[in-house]
């Protein structure tokens, strides 16, 4: 194709200088957040709607605008290790408006997963974990709630691997396929001694 | 299809708040769902969805097993699944929908399931007890109503629709096309005048309650601040409850009230019925009976309206 004389070494020349380069840019993260997301936050161009339907922009420093950009531009540790990341309720309003049709919440979903590999995790979620292990249950029954079943004419325990512990076992195999019981333990260990 | 007994099956998924804080909303679906044709049968040996935010946000390939396992249950019993909590819809809907459309997660799910002897086939679908309540495939408006023997006449009732159920409305895939609408539904509103009350429209209604994506556990006075915030706008509209579809949601308005009260000092004592509560009311089923006594915030000023 016919270019006009001189005309891609000052495209080159304007390119060169909007490259970003920073020593803490890591391009993995990106890919990483990008596959695990399986939604396209390369695409994003900063337009702020997701910030702007946050429910915890109002009351806090949380933007997840801002980690929208962390992501594209490689910022693995800054995002990582920024309390705000477990600041998203998860309510997907930021998706439901996004014009660029990408997923916000799952990009902050996939950034919590590798935060986690680093050991980067508040203890809360862990217990979750450790609860589902206990009883397959994250908030499990009790004995008033029994008395309280009773009465409604429900079996005291529901028929979930409440009624049927025989089903306990399974769940745990599934777990420790992925060794998560155990990471959970040892960083809750490290946190709460 | 006959009008008699029950025209439709469903393995019922009951997740961990319903049973295990609001046993009344359990005994109110099956009872109520019975009563309109649909027949709830238990889901043996399901565990927690796994919890989409604070389970999700770990591990999400541990998430897709663990949703999984409770999803082939119900492949084993041949029958679709219905449940009653936004949280447990968007772990066992959507990654039935994944796992249903991406062949690689498909087959790292299976290879672990392998390991308990079970295997995702993609054979059933995914349904919330409110949306099958509304779509007149299974039972619809007019059937509710119909059902109906105790209306709630004179009470003005707001509707919390949370945001597992319906969003993000890209993804979801319901029949009924108004349910796709997140800015601002009415479907929950038709529902609740076939109850005989007055739905009630307030200020920033699809407004998230606080409580997930794991930050009820992370920072409670942040959950709190949200659910305060829909707390102040409905105290405007003057309503005398609020209902949900989401124990989870139910939770944190309820035993959150509660909460509110301690760290910032405001008192609302509004009551917080699920739609599965709100209709065995209707249907005639006593406070008693719905384990109503249970909630943290009491529901006399509301029942004494309407009984």
């Amino acid at each position: 194709m016919a270019r006009i004389k001189g005309y891609p070494e000052a495209l080159e020349k304007k390119l060169h200088d909007q490259k970003f380069y920073a020593d803490d840019s890591n391009p993995e993260f990106t890919k990483s957040v990008k596959s695990i997301s399986r939604t396209i936050p390369h695409m994003c161009y900063q337009c702020g709607t997701c910030t702007g339907s946050c429910p915890s922009a109002p009351r806090s420093t949380y933007r997840i605008r801002k980690f929208m950009r962390r992501v594209v531009l490689g910022l693995e540790n800054e995002a990582l290790t920024d309390p705000d990341l477990w600041l998203c309720t998860t309510c997907y309003s930021c998706a439901d408006r996004c014009p660029r049709d990408i997923i916000p919440t799952d990009v902050i979903m996939s950034m919590r997963n590798l935060a986690f590999k680093r050991d980067i995790v508040p203890v809360n979620f862990l217990k979750t974990v450790t609860a589902i292990y206990a009883s397959g249950h994250g908030v499990p029954n009790n004995d008033v709630n029994r008395a309280a079943r009773e009465k409604l004419g429900l079996t005291r325990d529901p028929p979930t691997t409440h009624m049927y512990p025989e089903y306990m076992p399974g769940i745990r195999k599934i777990i420790d396929h992925y060794n998560l019981k155990a990471n959970a333990d040892r960083i809750i260990k490290e946190r709460e001694g | 299809m006959s009008e008699s007994g029950a025209n439709h099956k469903f393995a019922f998924y009951l997740g961990c708040i319903a049973p295990n804080r609001y046993p009344g909303v359990e005994s109110a679906s099956i009872k109520a769902m019975k009563k309109l044709g649909v027949e709830l049968v238990p889901l043996k040996g399901a565990s927690c969805c796994p919890a989409p935010g604070a389970f999700g946000s770990i591990d999400l390939a541990v998430f897709y097993a663990m949703a999984a396992r409770n999803l082939v249950l119900a492949e084993q019993m041949k029958m679709d699944i219905a449940l009653v909590c936004n949280g447990c819809y968007k772990s066992i809907w959507e990654v039935n929908h994944k796992l249903k459309h991406n062949k690689d997660l498909r087959d790292a799910v299976n290879e672990v399931l392998k390991e308990v002897d079970m295997e995702y086939k993609g054979t059933i679908n995914v349904y919330h007890t409110a949306e099958l309540l509304y779509n007149d495939k299974f039972i619809g408006v007019d059937k509710v109503r119909d059902s109906v023997t105790n209306p709630l006449t004179g009470a003005r009732i707001a509707v919390h629709y949370g945001c597992h159920l319906v969003k993000p409305h890209k993804d979801r895939e319901f029949e009924k096309e108004v349910m796709l609408n997140t800015e601002h539904p009415t479907w929950m509103e038709e529902l609740v005048s076939a109850l005989g009350a007055t739905p009630v429209e307030y200020r920033n209604k699809m407004q998230c309650c606080g409580a997930g994506g794991g930050v009820r556990g992370y920072d409670i006075v942040h959950a709190l601040d949200i659910t305060n915030e829909k707390l102040i706008n409905l105290q405007e509209e003057k309503v005398d409850a609020l209902t949900d579809i989401c124990p989870f949601c139910q939770l944190q308005f309820d035993r959150g009230q509660i909460e509110i009260q301690e760290k910032f000092g405001v008192t609302y004592n509004l009551p917080v019925l699920h739609f599965a509560e709100l209709l065995g009311l209707a249907q005639g089923m006593s406070p008693q009976d719905l384990g109503l006594d249970l909630h943290g915030i009491s529901c006399e000023p509301f029942l004494q309206k309407v009984l």
